[in-house]
């Protein structure tokens, strides 16, 4: 059955009007394979957290670019992925350059994808990219982050892990 | 330039008048030419006076705006929403407002340090003198940031006046530019920033040498004595005195008090936050043992006063909870309120009796009392915590649920989630909860360490379970083991040590200064910091510490029961770590590198910013680290580092402050400097890649931190060093090898001779550079040459003429 990721879009503060919408697993999965430069940007969240861990790689594997942020570029070595690690804070400000060519030399990225980030952290890093670029955001995180153009709600952890299995099967 | 001296005149024939002629212009350069110092170029600068040099590294380093919110309220035009980079009503656009607020937190920030150093100036001049002669350990150097800013030298006491005059002058400049109307650059609000940073430096060093000067505090020492820290240090058998803030004026009276009244083993004089440090500081400058007791950093704070033991508490200034009055309240503890800063809506009580402050405080017909003479407090404190501690015995005060009770509170959480939610760090409380209904209070302890006791969770709850009382109770056994030492802050760094290591630095040889500072924001615990200052130790790195970092530091212990106080000498010199000592010691941090300029490369420091701040960037492997920054002040602290051109790292919730500054090593335009010998171009390598940044665990940051240590002027030896921990670091907390090494590699002698075969291979292969395997010589490749007399500056009038 289809997971409901968007039943549940607390928030603690707000930061305006402009907030994030919530989406469902297979309609992320399926916005992602369509588009033409696709980025997933991995947070330390996932380290040492096996059934994260897993899934990420199972995504990175589709041929997907990583942005391997914090120290979660430990996981991937080895494992024959397209990651890369940089720090999140500079990835935030070099998206908003047209001159940046992207980790592999080949362009600029159309949607980006998040998972494994601290949620305040990454909250101020999409809070960047909604005010100063034309980005398309995707949070498939546990928490809503309301700072993206689109998020999952908040979810249990099960639920979580369950949402991420159908987003994979619709990418 | 006027010859009128300054000082009191008298005119001849008019008797008992007396003309008091503060400043006069050009009274610095007089001044200074009478003594024969000479003062740069631009002593006490405007606002407008360092723009070129902050545009300098404003064009390599860009602002990065992360607001916290898309609105602004500051004027009734609004509220304004300004997402998506619009305008407001006024004109100015997200990117302006963003710049704007971070100028606001920064000085904020800086008027915190220097409000606390014009009272402690007003509090010591009027105990001492205005002769009273600066102090401060075997310099001639004795106020770097001072003497760089203003082209003051200081030498008593009020001589610092008039630098505290310019200080506030300036603030205020900058403070009405924050009113609507005002600066719409952004590019301006971060040069002012920078100016505000640099100002804090300044009444930073005013608060610290003005207390090194008059209170005996520890002058440059490297055996400053060690001191107690910890919740687990405290005998709560005994009557406690818990002291709260950063000022230490009032709480000396105190140590007075206990001393001269034989009470100094009878009362517990326990503190929190940079009061603590510098309490342990007093009259230890002939050595001893701080008699004061060290609880630790802000975190701290709402766990010690829930834990009851404090019979009175006494606040100053700064990092203060607003709550602590009724906090304490529900706890029967009464609450001494000394400076204008923090009230708290309490009596004046500074001109009434001892004996009836004791006795409205002790009956609880007052919950607290203002007393703004300190000797008044020193009696009214230590009589009144020796009483309550006695009526709060006889009342029975129970401030934590005990076991049996544990459980069932925990029963009564209905897993909504809301804590969570609404915790900071979105820290497991729900199933901390669950297991705690079945009797198992493990998952509590593991929280304990990482929370930093905010009490939002318990605001949260729709149950009104007291979170954080539960938390603490199931951590009694960790709290009770809550045991260290802290080595009491040294003060500045001394002419002889700069003489003796400034050379490592500018080198390489030492391969950089670590300076960990601020607040206990952190994103995992304490104990982060120990293992990033004990890695760079290990490496050789100079590891600093001010501040709650200072204190965080000394919590933990290694295999062999050892601090690292304990393990690592504390000289400035490789592989040492120093504790400078409370907030306001931060400014030694900026004056040692200050001093390398000044006393290693001779170069002239008075009124002289400019070309000091070009120095260091270029020169001087420095990184600060502020992991759990929280306050204004950390972000002002910051910024006055990077107006020197030292990088800083904030822990991620520094991602709050709005904005970093970060280069991008991509676009090799910005990696060039002159070379001063004859104003040619040349290409550096992109370290430090920012001024301010953010990294998301120490993982991260350990490589980080090598790599920005990185310099222009590196001799190959300590480039090779350099580079041989990035390497490591990288393999040892990323597992691989950097992406961009290559970049720091000038010639084969950069390489780390253990890996160079291996590492000329790679450049070869992967890189297309010419080896010749003969001499194991690099042919071609590099992007740029060796060349270990080379100039680098960022300012062209700094080259040699003709250019
Ligand atoms: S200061 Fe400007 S942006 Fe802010 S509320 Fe007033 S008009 Fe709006
Ligand atoms: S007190 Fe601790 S657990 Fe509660 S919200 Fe604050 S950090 Fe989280
Ligand atoms: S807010 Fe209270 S009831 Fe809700 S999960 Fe947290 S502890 Fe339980």
């Amino acid at each position: 059955m289809a997971v409901d990721t968007t039943r549940n879009t607390q928030i603690y503060t707000t930061w305006g009007r402009k907030t994030a919408k919530p989406v469902k697993p297979d309609v992320a999965g399926k916005m992602i394979s369509k588009a033409k430069r696709p980025l997933m940007v991995v947070g330390s969240g996932i380290v040492g957290d096996e059934t994260l861990t897993e899934k990420t790689i199972i995504i990175a594997k589709k041929g997907i670019p990583v942005a391997a942020t914090g120290h979660s570029m430990i996981v991937f070595n080895g494992m024959d992925v397209d990651a890369k690690y940089i720090n999140v804070h500079a990835l935030a400000h070099y998206l908003g350059d047209a001159k940046w060519k992207g980790l592999d030399n080949q362009g600029p990225y159309d949607t980006i994808f998040f998972l494994g980030h601290k949620k305040y952290y990454l909250e101020q890093v999409l809070s960047g990219l909604k005010n100063f670029t034309d980005l398309k955001t995707i949070s498939i995180e546990r928490h809503f982050m309301q700072n993206a153009t689109l998020s999952f709600g908040n979810l249990r952890t099960e639920v979580h892990l369950e949402a991420l299995d159908e987003f994979i099967e619709n990418l | 330039m006027s010859d009128i001296p300054t000082g009191s005149i008298s005119i001849e024939d008019l008797e008992n008048v007396q003309i008091t002629i503060g400043k006069v212009v050009g009274a610095i350069e007089k001044k200074a030419s009478d003594e024969g110092i000479e003062v740069g170029p631009t002593p006490k600068p405007g606002i407008s006076t360092l723009r070129d040099w902050d545009y300098k590294l404003l064009s390599r380093y860009q602002p990065v705006y992360t607001p916290v919110c898309d609105q602004c309220c500051y004027c009734t035009f609004g509220k304004c929403d300004l997402s998506g980079n619009k305008e407001g009503a006024c004109g100015i656009n997200m990117e302006g407002h963003q710049a704007r607020e971070f100028m606001l937190r920064v000085i904020t920030g800086a008027a915190a340090h220097a409000g606390h150093g014009r009272h402690l100036l007003h509090h010591l001049i009027h105990l001492h003198g205005r002769d009273h002669p600066i102090d401060v350990g075997p310099s001639n150097l004795l106020a770097p940031n001072i003497q760089a800013v203003t082209g003051i030298k200081p030498e008593t006491i009020g001589d610092l006046e008039e630098v505290m005059d310019y200080v506030e002058e300036q603030l205020t400049q900058l403070l009405a530019t924050v009113h609507a109307g005002q600066e719409g650059s952004a590019m301006d609000f971060e040069s002012k920033a920078l100016h505000g940073g640099m100002l804090d430096h300044v009444g930073m060093e005013v608060s610290d040498i003005v207390q090194i000067s008059c209170m005996g505090m520890p002058k440059s020492d490297p055996e400053a004595p060690l001191a107690e820290i910890g919740m687990g240090c405290i005998d709560s058998t005994k009557p406690v005195l818990l002291v709260i803030g950063h000022n230490v004026a009032g709480v000396t009276n105190i140590i007075d008090y206990l001393n001269d009244h034989d009470l100094s083993d009878k009362v517990e004089l326990a503190g929190l936050c940079c009061t603590a440090i510098d309490m342990t500081r007093y009259q230890m400058d002939k050595g001893g043992k701080p008699y004061a007791k060290i609880v630790g950093s802000l975190a701290k704070e709402l766990k010690m006063i829930r834990s009851g033991v404090p019979d009175v508490i006494v606040v100053d200034e700064q990092c203060v909870r607003a709550d602590v009055l009724a906090e304490s309240k529900k706890l029967s503890i009464p609450v001494i309120t000394t400076n204008e800063k923090i009230m708290y809506g309490l009596p004046n009580r500074t001109n009434s009796s001892p004996e009836s402050i004791i006795e409205d405080l002790s009956s609880g017909r007052e919950a607290g009392a203002l007393i703004l003479d300190y000797d008044l407090l020193a009696e009214v404190s230590t009589e009144l915590t020796i009483k309550m501690s006695k009526i709060r015995d006889e009342m029975g005060i129970k401030a934590l649920p005990n076991e049996e009770e544990l459980r069932e509170i925990a029963a009564r959480c209905v897993q909504c989630g809301a804590c969570e939610m609404d915790c900071p760090d979105n820290l497991p409380i729900m199933a901390a909860m669950k297991a705690g209904a079945e009797g198992d209070f493990t998952k509590f302890e593991y929280l304990h360490d990482k929370c930093i006791a905010c009490g939002r969770c318990d605001q949260a709850c729709p149950k009104e379970i007291p979170i954080l009382n539960i938390m603490e109770k199931a951590s009694q056994k960790l709290i009770r083991e809550e045991k260290g030492y802290m080595r009491a802050g040294r003060g500045q760094i001394s002419d002889p040590e700069i003489r003796e290591e400034g050379v490592n630095l500018v080198f390489g040889t030492t391969p950089g200064i670590i300076a960990m500072v601020g607040c206990s924001n952190y994103p995992d615990g304490t104990k982060d910091l120990y293992t990033v200052a004990d890695e760079m130790l290990k490496r050789n790195y100079i590891v600093l510490m001010s501040g709650c970092s200072a204190m965080d530091l000394g919590m933990y212990k290694d295999e062999y029961g050892q601090t690292l106080y304990e393990k690592y000498p504390s000289k400035f010199l490789a592989g040492n770590l120093i504790n400078v000592g409370s907030c306001v010691s931060n400014a030694h941090i900026t004056g040692a590198a200050i001093k390398v300029a000044a006393i290693f490369a001779q170069r002239q420091v008075a009124g002289n910013y400019e070309e000091i701040a070009d120095y260091i960037t270029n020169r001087i492997g420095a990184v600060g680290v502020a992991w759990g920054a929280y306050s204004q002040k950390a972000s002002s602290i910051a910024t006055g580092c990077n107006r020197l051109g030292i990088p800083v790292v904030v822990g991620p919730h520094g991602s709050k402050y709005r904005k970093a500054l970060i280069g991008k090593p991509y676009d090799e335009d910005t990696w060039k400097v002159y070379d001063a010998r004859d104003g040619s171009e040349m290409p550096i390598p992109p370290s430090p890649e920012f001024l301010l940044t953010t990294a998301d665990t120490i993982e991260e940051l350990l490589p980080m931190l090598a790599k920005n240590c990185i310099r222009p002027s590196d001799g190959n030896l300590g480039r090779m060093i350099k580079l041989t921990h990035y390497i490591e670091m990288s393999q040892k907390y990323l597992g691989q090898m950097p992406d961009d090494w290559y970049k720091f590699v000038r010639g084969e002698t950069d390489l780390p001779i253990a890996k160079r075969e291996e590492l000329l291979k790679i450049l070869e292969k992967d890189y297309g550079w010419e080896i010749d395997w003969k001499r194991k010589k690099i042919i071609s490749g590099p992007a740029m040459k060796l060349d270990i007399s080379s100039q680098p500056t960022n300012v062209k009038r700094l080259c040699k003429e003709g250019c």
